[in-house]
């Protein structure tokens, strides 16, 4: 099961004008977008791809507010498609698509895909950093590049809400190979993919029934640098953050939050941890606290003012 | 600019908010819209940027952007809760039965906007 990644994100969207500038904005690439939807790409080619809700040609949706449609995750060759396929089939439907990907659903009903990537890998160097005695970077290259492009440069994670955290994660271990890195317990698991040392592309939060569905997805910049630009371009259009920019405890990633009219957080994400199979996964309970090892707020105004009084006067 | 002190912080005239339109206020000038006011017609309603699930998580995806495409609801642009405009009772989403807090505000004759306790 030599799964390597996410491929793409689909999702049903009733308000395809907003998707469409909010996911530019955000910084992925328009491909063939248009009133129907299309595709937005990051620098990989990994996308998310949106379409209109009431679409037939897409997947049930949740049943619940919940826009995501359908995960699609990357595999290595035609021979573990193959795999996956035969390994499903034995107690699923598994659709074949016409651009070669197969269509099935996990043990909690979202639906899945799988296609042989066709992800570009990058060439772009990681941000790198000066230390005392450790030279980063080459003299005379700055660190700081205001019009750097910043933008989103591989589909990184997405955030299931589960009703079952732990059928969930049996799906996903026993019948697709992923493995458990770190867990809040009595939360989820975060699950990477046999074929990425990524610290997760899947994250499940056990919730009621009526949240089954997208918490959030999010991007890999190249760097903390990266992230704090794209976001603060991001808030400068007017974008509503909701949590960041900070670092978190596990998978150790920084991260930005936004809201989104695509039915869930939207996030940035930059210098995850990557793990091999030596690798022991650590427990915590979730909370703030656990979650960021720490956390910068924006904030347009950071204590009261004014002019001082004599500029009033005047 | 003189305000009617009897009446509260001003919003903004009913004549500036486009019917069927959304627009928050941050009255207290702590930096992010701490309400949002939805016109339908000649009502007004007025709610906490306030998601019922999450507390304080603010609701628009960007300034001012509340409501559905439609315009039929208002919606937290977290996970997608759906309200209803007039009752601010959650109808789909996370907080499902759970409502929005209603600010109070009034409406003078010259069509005056203002909100009806102290700022906040």
């Amino acid at each position: 099961m030599n799964i390597t990644g996410l491929e793409a994100l689909v999702f049903g969207v009733d308000d395809m004008t907003a998707c469409t500038q909010y996911l530019s904005d955000y910084g992925l690439a328009p491909i063939n977008v248009g009133p129907e939807g299309g595709r937005f790409e990051a620098l990989d080619g990994t996308a998310i791809i949106l379409a209109r809700q009431d679409d037939a040609s897409l997947p049930a949706g949740t049943g619940t507010a919940s826009m995501l449609r359908k995960t699609i995750h990357a595999v290595a060759d035609s021979a573990s498609l193959e795999a996956i396929a035969a390994n499903l089939a034995t107690d699923r439907e598994v659709r074949r698509l016409q651009d070669g990907s197969i269509e099935s659903v996990d043990d909690m009903g979202f639906a899945i895909g799988f296609q042989v990537s066709l992800r570009k890998p990058l060439a772009l160097p990681a941000e790198a950093i000066n230390a005392p005695d450790v030279a980063g970077r080459p003299a005379n290259v700055p660190a700081v590049d205001e019009q750097a492009p910043a933008k989103p440069r591989a589909l990184s994670h997405v955030v299931y809400f589960v009703p079952d955290a732990a059928k969930a994660e049996a799906f996903y271990v026993q019948r697709l190979g992923f493995v458990c890195t770190d867990r809040f317990v009595g939360v989820g698991p975060f699950l990477r993919p046999a074929g990425s040392q990524d610290h997760h592309t899947l994250f499940f939060i056990q919730t009621p029934p009526h949240m089954k569905g997208c918490e959030h997805f999010t991007f890999h910049m190249g760097g903390p640098t990266e992230l704090m630009q794209a976001g603060s371009r991001f808030v400068a259009k007017g974008y509503q953050s909701f949590w960041g920019p900070g670092r978190h405890r596990f998978g150790s990633n920084w991260f930005w939050y936004f809201n989104s009219p695509l039915g869930c957080h939207v996030e940035y994400d930059a210098d995850m941890d990557r793990h091999d199979e030596t690798w022991v996964a650590r427990e915590a309970p979730m909370g703030a606290d656990a979650s960021q090892l720490f956390l910068f707020q924006h904030r347009e105004k950071w204590a009261p003012g004014g002019p001082p009084p004599k500029a009033v006067a005047a | 600019m003189n305000l009617p002190a009897a009446h509260g912080t001003w919003l903004c005239q009913l004549a500036a908010l486009p019917d069927g339109a959304a627009r928050g206020f941050d009255p207290a000038g702590t930096g992010s819209d701490s309400l949002f006011l939805v016109r339908r017609g000649d009502e007004v309603h007025a709610w906490l940027d306030a998601c019922p699930h999450m507390q304080g998580a603010a609701m628009a995806w960007r300034k001012d952007a509340y409501l559905s495409g439609d315009g039929r609801y208002i919606v937290c642009h977290a996970h997608g809760a759906r309200f209803d405009i007039r009752s601010g009772l959650c109808l789909l989403g996370p907080c499902e039965g759970d409502s929005l807090t209603p600010v109070p505000i009034h409406i003078d004759a010259t069509g005056a906007i203002h909100l009806a306790i102290e700022p906040f």
